[in-house]
């Protein structure tokens, strides 16, 4: 195999006309009739009151950032994962540290409250 | 609010000389209150004497002597009979007593239900707008000069619509000139409606508490009327903060067929079925209902085998109704409807008992002044009629019930997503006038089947089920705990029910003479308190006909209820409340 | 032909192929559900449209394609065309890297049952089963309805719940096979003669668990909660937009069925399998086939959570496990070596 990115390259490409396709023959052929009413936002049968795009209150956005930190770390875990066979057991047991700090981190964002919705 | 220990049972008139008297027109009992002392009175009846619990209020119009009528019924939760006084303020001009939301919350959707049908302006309230007509609504629909492009009579209870058996449209005879007044400048295509927006000003005032809040923006979300889970076209306007709800308005009316003033057009007799359209899936208990009130005034003496054949159907329907109260509830938690398609299985055996006795499988139309209209047939179903039922209440309920309890009352899911939601006080409650198993479901035990036995409910061994935290849980286990005295009731039921004699008393007519006066039958419906207030002047038709619809009162407290919970917990919440539109919007 | 002819031509008919199986794989899990939820709800489901209602997906897709499309006055035009494609692609473009059975050697020439055999197949896997949710977000945003923009964000809060825990359980089969590449993971099942599943117990239903977080799908389908947002997400599509966002979840649904049989379920492996190798293609799909009629019954079975308590499951329940599971491998495999 000379590179399977190229492979998934190729694939991509096909798998791009997939979803495209149905959606323009069905552009094509389906009717097209547009009055305002129909294109009303739904809101139950009711007119929508007041602007959509406010300033939304996202009650997780704590646990957005701690999922940044968290996620960025456990990435780190794949490779010493991969490799852990060639380690010797200080380098193994340094992942297991690792491990055991993100989890010290988990506990104490627990105890301080920032796993609850604000 | 706590009731004395030892209620006072001095009379009203003695209390309070001078603003109160005994109502003395014939046929008509309690007390007439005058408006200016209201509250007052309210409140000692509340507190002194321990009427805790306001049934039912309603406004009759007595166009004759120039007076607008609030009817109050308030029940002890001890038991006995309801206390009814009444205030008059007569109909010219704009009228307007004393709200009684500050002593009875409960009062409050009712209060504006009489304002919105009657025009009488409650002072005090703390959210008068029009309940179930819209905003615009030109008139006073049941006050009895207000009249209906359709039928321009006052009664004409025998009349077809359709004279020489032709049928015509009304529209191309009645060019709605007589009684359809436009407001000036009026123009129906480019109407737009401002009621919405009153709604939406109200929502827009309340805040959460600065120190919870960060600064974002608050929206304004319509659920419903068209929404798969508000059980019909219900809607609630719900102001959100993220996804918690910091306010919550429940809009009703779009099924609105102003039942009442049909009702007082029709005979005494052509509301019985009419009754079975109110609360569709428990059309039973709706007739009960309806004939214990006109009975009274009847004075008719219903005999045994029909009281059994009364309390037989009820109980069943009692089953059914809650069955399909806990499908929908798990369904609206998100089960995808299996638990309710398993549910719904038992409920169409249940079904097939109305069917074959009644006619119909929903809209039964079983009672009559007096008895029920039929017999049980010999077989359903190809089984002796006595045995299906007797192998119905006897095996396949309480199997099913066992099923259901298995398989959802542990869930853990289930558990974490009712427990704690939406938890309703005792206090609030009773203040409230929940009913039903809302009320039960509080802990608090008050189940008229009981409190003020009617039928041959005092003869039945069965106990009040309730349960202590008044949260969504613990009304899916009062249903449950229900059905199964439901299913006790039943098997006593067959055991003593006679095995012949009339079903009727006297003849089944189509006409009754119905004395002058008022009643307020009531019954324990599955949903609650189902009230019946009637009023004659021996016409052949009601003077009036109100209906306590449980399903609308009960409503009352959702928005207290969802508070501070999630969007997804409204619905639940609702779920557990177990409305039906057919009775909310009347 | 050169090396780089005969490649593509390898590839396109690979992709081709795949993607023609995933359609079908589709609209027939479309009609699988529906059969199976019927039969778990005591009715029959469909039976009118062909011999056993076999042809309803085909009358499915024509209604879909003959569909009225319509876009809301206030939406983002571009975003809200998008939306959907963002979403499918991603789903498709997972299933490139699962292999599905050994390979076979014809006349000399070697096919490979896998499109591409990626050294980093589980990054691979990790980094374009998160992608879908930008889809999932986008749809919910342009549309510029307050219920579509609702389930938009659950799904973001459904991804920073659930991914960690999804990645996490990930480590030990890697640990395992000291390899991220998926044929390697198989290889290690077969070498130690037993499942994955079997040894790491607790990673395999985590994995299964935050899979159907990642899906969507019932317990955990606030995006799309028809009971409080009606749609959610895709409240205001309709026609083939819809179709897409169909596809896209039931095509992903057979990709993490896909991913769990190859992580945890041994992949295709299976008796004579090496003797035969197409026969992997048969023992993979019958194990994809197991885990989606398992997701459906749990679809058929389970209420939904509410998706505060499915953060908080997802933080205090599912991570802390994961972490331990992987700390517990790791000492362990310490004192075995």
């Amino acid at each position: 195999m000379l590179n399977p990115w190229l492979y998934i390259g190729i694939f991509l490409i096909v798998v791009f006309i997939l979803p495209g396709v149905p959606v323009l023959i069905s552009a094509l052929i389906a009717p097209r009739k547009p009055n305002p009413i129909k294109n009303a936002t739904y809101e139950c049968g009711v007119e929508t009151v007041g602007d959509t795009w406010v300033q939304f209150k996202v009650q997780y956005y704590v646990f957005a950032l701690l999922f940044v930190i968290f996620d960025v770390e456990s990435i780190f875990l794949f490779p010493w994962a991969v490799a852990y066979n060639q380690m010797n057991l200080f380098m193994a047991l340094e992942g297991v540290l690792f491990i055991l700090i993100l989890t010290g981190g988990l506990a104490y964002i627990w105890k301080k409250g920032g796993l609850e919705w604000v | 609010m706590v009731a004395p220990s030892k209620p006072i049972t001095q009379d009203l008139t003695e209390r309070f000389p001078g603003a109160v008297s005994k109502d003395t027109r014939p046929g008509y009992e309690g007390y007439i209150v005058s408006a200016n002392k209201l509250t007052e009175v309210a409140t000692a009846i509340r507190d002194e004497y321990g009427y805790e619990y306001l049934a039912s209020v309603t406004g009759v119009d007595y166009i004759a002597d120039g007076k607008l009528e609030v009817v109050y019924h308030a029940s002890k939760m001890s038991g006995g009979a309801s206390l009814n006084f009444k205030v008059q303020a007569p109909r010219d001009g704009e009228p307007e007593i004393p709200s009684l939301v500050g002593v009875w919350q409960g009062a409050d959707f009712q209060e504006r239900e009489v304002y919105d049908l009657y025009g009488l302006r409650f002072s005090g309230h703390p959210d008068l707008r029009r309940i179930l007509m819209w905003e615009e609504f030109e008139g006073w629909p049941m006050r009895k000069d207000w009249k209906e492009v359709y039928y321009e009579q006052d009664a004409k209870p025998f009349k077809t619509r359709w004279p020489e058996g032709s049928v015509y449209r009304i529209e191309e005879k009645n060019r709605f000139n007589k009684n359809v007044r436009y407001p000036k400048g009026f123009d129906p295509r480019s109407f737009k409606s401002d009621g919405d927006e009153k709604l939406y000003a109200l929502m827009r005032g309340e805040h959460l508490p600065e120190h919870q809040r960060i600064n974002t923006d608050e929206i304004i979300v319509n659920m419903g009327p068209q929404h798969p889970s508000t059980h019909g076209v219900f809607r609630v306007v719900v102001k959100l903060d993220g996804e918690s709800v910091v306010d919550l308005k429940p809009v009703m009316g779009y099924l609105h067929r102003n039942h009442e003033k049909i009702g007082e057009r029709n005979t005494w007799l052509m509301n019985m079925p009419y009754t079975d359209r109110l609360d569709y899936l428990s059309g039973m208990g709706n007739n009960h209902g309806y004939a214990l009130a006109v009975e009274k005034l009847i004075g008719s003496k219903v005999p045994e085998r029909a009281e059994y054949l009364r309390v037989l159907m009820v109980e069943l329907n009692r089953i059914a109704n809650h069955l399909w109260a806990i499908g929908f509830l798990i369904n609206d938690l998100g089960a995808f409807q299996t638990p309710m398609l398993y549910l719904a299985k038992q409920r169409e055996l249940i079904l097939d008992i109305f069917e074959a006795t009644a006619g119909s499988r929903m809209m039964c139309n079983y009672m009559r002044f007096g008895g029920v209209v039929r017999d049980l047939p010999s077989r359903i179903r190809d089984e002796d009629t006595l045995d299906f039922i007797t192998d119905l209440v006897a095996e396949r309920l309480p199997a099913a019930l066992d099923e259901i309890e298995t398989l959802l009352t542990f869930n853990e899911i289930i558990r974490t997503r009712s427990i704690g939601v939406g938890v309703l006080p005792a206090k609030q409650a009773i203040n409230g006038s929940a009913a039903g198993p809302l009320l039960r479901a509080s802990g608090v035990p008050y189940d008229l089947r009981r409190a003020d036995p009617y039928s041959i409910y005092d003869r039945l061994d069965f106990k009040v089920c309730t349960r202590p935290n008044g949260d969504v849980y613990d009304r899916y286990l009062v249903r449950i705990d229900e059905m199964r005295e439901s299913i006790k009731i039943l098997k006593q039921v067959l055991r003593d029910m006679p095995a012949s004699g009339a079903i009727m008393d006297g003849e089944s007519k189509y006409t009754h003479k119905v004395p002058n006066g008022e009643s307020y039958g009531r019954v324990e419906n599955p949903k609650g308190e189902l009230g019946y207030y009637v009023v004659s002047n021996g016409a052949p038709n009601p003077y009036r006909y109100h209906v306590r619809a449980p399903s609308f009162i009960n409503l009352t407290m959702l928005g207290d209820l969802c508070k501070g919970h999630k969007v997804a917990d409204i619905v639940v919440i609702l779920g557990s409340i177990d409305i039906v539109l057919g009775e909310v919007d009347r | 032909m050169n090396e780089v002819t005969v490649i593509i031509i390898d590839a396109a008919i690979k992709a081709a192929v795949m993607a023609l199986v995933l359609l079908t794989g589709f609209a027939y899990m479309t009609y699988a559900e529906r059969k199976v939820i019927a039969g778990i709800q005591v009715r029959r489901g469909p039976n009118r449209i062909g011999p056993l209602g076999l042809l309803q997906p085909a009358a499915d897709g024509v209604k879909l394609f003959l569909k009225e499309d319509m876009m809301p006055t206030g939406a983002d035009k571009l975003m809200f065309n998008l939306a959907p494609i963002i979403t499918s692609i991603p789903a498709l473009v997972i299933m490139a890297v699962i292999p599905v059975a050994p390979d076979w050697i014809v006349n000399g020439y070697t096919v490979r049952f896998v499109v591409a055999d990626l050294n980093v197949g589980v990054l691979y896997l990790l980094a374009i089963g998160s992608i879908a949710v930008y889809g999932i977000v986008l749809a919910g945003w342009a549309s510029d309805s307050k219920y579509s923009m609702m389930g938009g964000l659950r799904s973001t809060a459904q991804v920073i719940s659930y991914e960690l825990a999804f990645g996490l359980s990930m480590v030990g089969p890697m640990l395992l096979a000291q390899s991220m590449s998926l044929r390697d993971i198989v290889h290690a099942q077969e070498a130690r003669g037993i499942w994955f599943m079997f040894l790491q117990p607790i990673g395999f239903l985590l994995f299964f668990i935050t899979g159907l977080a990642e899906l969507n799908r019932a317990p955990f389908d606030m995006p799309e909660a028809e009971q409080e947002l009606t749609a959610g997400y895709f409240t205001e599509y309709s026609s083939m937009r819809f179709g897409m966002f169909f596809m896209a979840e039931y095509i992903k649904m057979i990709a993490v069925s896909g991913m769990v049989v190859t992580l945890y379920m041994g992949g295709y492996l299976g008796p004579f399998v090496n003797q035969f190798p197409p026969l992997g293609i048969a023992y993979f799909s019958a194990k994809v086939f197991f885990l989606l009629f398992t997701m459906i019954w749990i679809r058929g079975t389970l209420p939904r959570l509410r998706y505060d308590q499915l953060m908080s499951f997802g933080w205090k329940f599912a991570l802390p496990v994961a972490m331990l599971n992987v700390l517990a491998t790791a000492i362990v495999l310490v004192y075995v070596m």
